[in-house]
């Protein structure tokens, strides 16, 4: 028990959500607000130095919390991998919360919303730092609960009908991982499912079963595929866009979605083992879904109009890209994956947050209301054109680096034309996000003349929100770039633990 | 960054003039000030240029990752291209003084007019494939705004349409390149290709994605099937960007092209191969179809713009031959074409400030009160269609000359056909305005036009000095490089003696 501290960035947010849950602080009133403000914020700080200390000075540290019975024990690792996810909410959390504290000002029932919103940060950083995959889906049911109140916030129909929808996607999912584990746990070598580079599958016996093994696998595939909104189980993903924008944009975006990815990630190539899955249908199977869903995303997205909706698609294809790494099953497709993981969540968390200001300042959501825009929020579009060029994957942003990485690790795949398919796929998914994401910054920032003729008044009035959200959308797009223009350390890292897991 | 440092001014101090132009409110409402600034830079980028191709010719910028190197490396292409360039800008950056003001957000016009260049010269000094991709996307993206200023409902849908189809062909090319970069990795550009034989066991896949660059990077050059943008945004454009839109721009898709064939992939491999000869057919297609339609174009400057598709293909048929003299008359059209389409996108705005007509039949006349523009006009009209001695002529001739050379079976003769097929259809868009403008015919009513101009106070009968000292220059160069050719196509043999 000598690492309990491994357990702190888990539980002290789920016990602080807790207690404001409980506790029922006064909700109104500038004073009050403040108040909470200080609480969460700070809360949510501590928790992410907690996990930087951790990165820093505990790598490879291990604890078994307690153990449920038999070899089932729920336990906690630090990895090179699970510290890339737990550092990336970790950097995104606090930063997302200043920007919810602007964005919620309005609201009621704001206590209710940092509690969850806290709640959820522990549960992420319980997937991030699990240490085996008995730990992992329970953080991941856990993650299903403690976000459906947000999706719920807003209490309308719509709202009530998406977190519905929600629950039944992600328990239906969570059931198929189930399966998942029940089998890597009976035919595991060590007898446990704790995770280790390579797998942990008793190779021997799993090829007597091998049709059926990899049944399960793709069935599991499937199932954590319903929080990284896998094709056709994606449904969910944009519906729940009726949640505020900070859940939509760090929930629906990175934390859960990336959840879903991050879980994909350790059952393939902590659990299963590349080895016994490379080459084989169940491969080429998810392979070929995960393409499917880029291009379905992709498409839809252009099709979509309202804009919040539109970035949800974008979500679903993009979490594809990820996972289309993920299928590669080589030590370059895991860098890949992992770096179209952490690149992605920039671009995306930073083109919500546009989104989410522009509603917040102007209470516009679709697409065509944007004309002209541009000009009163100058650094608001200004973020969303670097998001929009790093989507679109155009050298020197974020964005073309993780691209580069998957083809350069499609491209070294054998033993199928589909890895070749999958470079051409992205390259159709590049060019949709071409016409999604600057279709709206050409309306913003180079508005029809007529229109702007008989509308120029009202929109004068329109401004850039205040600094608590702009400071994390710049920092947000500095990071793209920084990304972009240098990605030689995070490459080295993520190449690292792609060679030791593949 | 080692390397000569100089090659960064003429690609960074237009940029960042630019965008402290678009930035700077103090521009918004003064004229001269902006101006002066504008052509202050243009002047600057002459110095700049000439003293960065002094120096050795390497600059390495940035490593983007470990493997991925951005890099400048000058070589003959990158002089040719880049000193064409900063020249056609300037001109059309002194015409714009004049056009330009008539039109609304000056600003915002010059500001992406000095970024485009410095992208271009960026473009013409990249060193390797993806410091090249960078500045063609980069490219796209900035010279977007220009094709947008009017901001009319068809401006807006040109613009996205332009957009859309520079977007899609370079996805498309960066599927090849993407390939070539795992074959041949990210080296600095080899003069004949870096490639002894197409790798084995992938030859179908290989051809495929060479195929791909020529199509998407053939797209910025109007190439079928991907040139429908071209008629579209070249023509609601103000005039001095259609005329550098038509005149620079569509010659970087041709740069691409040139650089991926000659400098990369080696012109050897692929001699006799299908996509050899897809993109004949594809090049011949596009001369033809671009000449006929703008043959049948009542719009003037839509008619220029089908002529663009049609010419810019001449170059890319020449590229296609992979043979010396081919090669010489396809980068000579590079430099001739670059001067014609400009005079002549300049002279059509010019009648367009000056009388508001933009139908060539609504032109009758025009000769009375504008005899030097369509004197000019008609020069460079002569020029593109290829009569002796402009230089349209020299061109064309080294063009057919190398076709026949080439060996490339039923190509070799078609070819010239096709190209002489195309060049009467070129006198047969062009000159009627020549015809009509200076002789309107007996029925014509010249006086009571006259007197309506005087009526409505049109004193002026020729466009001021700005726009029209532009358009005499290059109406000279095109006419000089005709009579004088020598070492223009001495500097090009060398170059086409480095890569055959």
């Amino acid at each position: 028990m000598r690492e309990i501290l491994l357990a702190a960035p888990v539980l002290l947010p789920v016990l602080g959500g807790a207690g404001m849950l409980v506790l029922h602080l006064k909700d109104g009133g500038e004073k009050n607000d403040r108040r909470l403000m200080f609480l969460t914020e700070g809360l949510v700080l501590l928790n992410s130095l907690v996990i930087f200390w951790l990165l820093r000075y505990r790598m490879g540290a291990n604890l078994v919390l307690f153990r449920l019975f038999g070899n089932l024990t729920v336990r906690f690792g630090l990895d090179p991998m699970g510290g890339v996810f737990a550092g990336l909410i970790g950097f995104l959390w606090p930063l997302a919360v200043l920007y919810s504290f602007e964005y919620m000002k309005h609201e009621k029932r704001k206590q209710m919303f940092f509690a969850y919103y806290v709640m959820t940060y522990g549960v992420t950083a319980g997937i991030a730092l699990a240490g085996n995959l008995v730990t992992m889906y329970l953080c991941y049911e856990m993650l299903t609960l403690v976000t459906f109140p947000l999706v719920l916030f807003p209490m309308t129909r719509e709202a009530k009908r998406a977190s519905r929808r929600y629950l039944y996607y992600s328990i239906g999912g969570a059931a198929f991982a189930f399966i998942g584990l029940v089998f890597v746990l009976s035919f595991s070598a060590t007898g446990n499912t704790d995770f280790a580079p390579g797998g942990v599958l008793d190779l021997d016996a799993a090829e007597a079963r091998r049709n059926l093994l990899l049944l399960v696998y793709v069935l599991a595939f499937f199932g954590f595929g319903v929080k990284a909104a896998l094709f056709p189980l994606h449904g969910w993903l944009p519906r729940a866009t009726v949640a505020p924008t900070p859940v939509t944009a760090l929930l629906h975006a990175v934390a859960v979605v990336k959840s879903g990815a991050f879980a994909i990630l350790r059952f393939t190539y902590f659990s299963y083992g590349t080895e016994f899955l490379r080459g084989s249908w169940a491969q080429w199977t998810v392979m070929a879904a995960a393409l499917v869903t880029i291009v379905f995303g992709s498409t839809m997205a252009v099709r979509e109009i309202h804009w919040k909706r539109r970035l949800a698609y974008s979500t679903v294809s993009n979490l594809s890209y990820i996972l289309f790494g993920a299928t590669v099953m080589s030590p370059l497709g895991l860098a890949a994956a992992l770096s179209h993981l952490v690149i992605h969540a920039f671009m995306k968390i930073c083109s919500f947050f546009c989104a989410g200001a522009v509603m917040h300042q102007t209470g516009k959501t679709q697409v065509y209301e944007l004309d002209g825009l541009g000009k009163s929020m100058p650094v608001t579009f200004g973020c969303l054109a670097v998001a929009s060029f790093s989507l679109m994957g155009i050298p020197l942003f974020g964005g073309f680096i993780s691209k580069w990485n998957l083809v350069q690790a499609a491209f070294a795949c054998e033993g199928s034309w589909l890895p070749c398919a999958g470079v051409a796929v992205i390259l159709y998914s590049a060019l949709m996000t071409g016409i999604y994401m600057l279709t709206v910054l050409v309306r913003a920032c180079f508005p029809k003349r007529e229109k702007q003729r008989t509308e120029t008044e009202p929109e004068r009035k329109y401004r850039d929100p205040g600094w608590m959200m702009l400071v994390p959308l710049l920092i947000f797009a500095a990071l793209i770039l920084f990304w972009g223009l240098h990605s030689s350390s995070l490459m080295r890292l993520l190449t690292e633990i792609g060679g030791e897991a593949g | 960054m080692e390397g000569n440092i100089r090659l960064l001014l003429p690609v960074v101090a237009p940029v960042a003039a630019g965008i402290a132009v678009l930035l700077y409110s103090g521009f918004r409402r003064v004229r001269k000030p902006l101006l002066a600034v504008v052509l202050g830079i243009l002047v600057l980028e002459t110095i700049l240029l000439g003293l960065a191709l002094t120096g050795e010719g390497s600059l390495l910028l940035w490593q983007l990752t470990d493997v991925v190197a951005l890099r400048f490396n000058v070589d003959g292409v990158s002089r040719l291209f880049a000193v064409l360039t900063v020249g056609v800008w300037l001109l059309a950056g002194v015409y714009s003084v004049a056009y330009m003001e008539h039109e609304q957000e000056e600003h915002q016009f010059f500001g992406f007019y000095l970024i485009v260049l410095g992208v271009l010269v960026g473009l013409d000094f990249s060193g390797n494939l993806i410091t090249m991709y960078v500045f063609y996307e980069l490219m796209t993206l900035t010279s977007l705004p220009l094709v947008l200023h009017e901001r009319t409902k068809e401006a807006v849908a040109a613009g996205l349409k332009y957009l859309f189809y520079s977007v899609a062909g370079a996805f498309l090319a960066l599927f090849g390149i993407f390939l070539l970069l795992q074959i041949c990795g990210n080296q600095t550009f080899v003069p004949g290709g870096m490639l002894t034989a197409i790798p084995e066991g992938k030859a179908g896949l290989f051809l495929a994605a060479i195929f791909c660059i020529l199509v998407g990077f053939g797209a910025k050059a109007g190439m079928f099937p991907l040139h429908g943008w071209l008629p579209a945004a070249h023509p609601v454009a103000p005039a001095p960007a259609s005329a550098v839109l038509s005149g620079v721009i569509t010659k970087s898709g041709v740069l691409a092209v040139l650089r991926v064939v000659y400098f990369v992939v080696g012109p050897e491999l692929l001699r006799g191969t299908w996509v050899q000869q897809v993109w004949i057919l594809l090049t011949l297609l596009t001369v033809f179809m671009g000449s006929m339609l703008a043959y049948k174009e009542p719009v003037l400057k839509k008619r220029l713009a089908y002529s663009t598709v049609s010419q810019v293909s001449y170059v890319l048929f020449g590229l296609s031959m992979l043979q010396p003299q081919a090669f010489v008359g396809a980068l000579s059209h590079v430099v001739f074409h670059s001067l014609i389409k400009n005079a002549l996108f300049l002279c059509a705005g010019a009648v367009i400030v000056m009388t508001g007509k933009t139908q060539v039949k609504d032109m009758k006349g025009l000769g009375r009160r504008m005899p030097v523009l369509l004197g000019c006009y008609t020069v460079v009209s002569l020029a593109l269609v290829g009569i002796p001695p402009a230089s349209g002529f020299i061109s064309k001739w080294y063009l057919a000359a190398g076709a026949l050379a080439s060996g490339t079976g039923i190509w070799a003769w078609l070819g010239p056909v096709v190209l002489l097929v195309s060049a009467l259809l070129t006198a047969g868009y062009l000159l009627p305005l020549t015809i009509e403008g200076f002789f309107p015919g007996a029925d014509w009513d010249g006086e009571a036009l006259e007197r309506k101009a005087a009526a409505e106070d049109q004193k002026k009968q020729e466009p001021s000095a700005w726009m029209l000292v532009p358009i005499l220059v290059l109406t000279a160069g095109a006419l000089l490089f005709g009579c004088f050719p020598g070492t223009l196509i001495q500097m090009l043999e060398t170059i086409g003696a480095g890569v055959l």
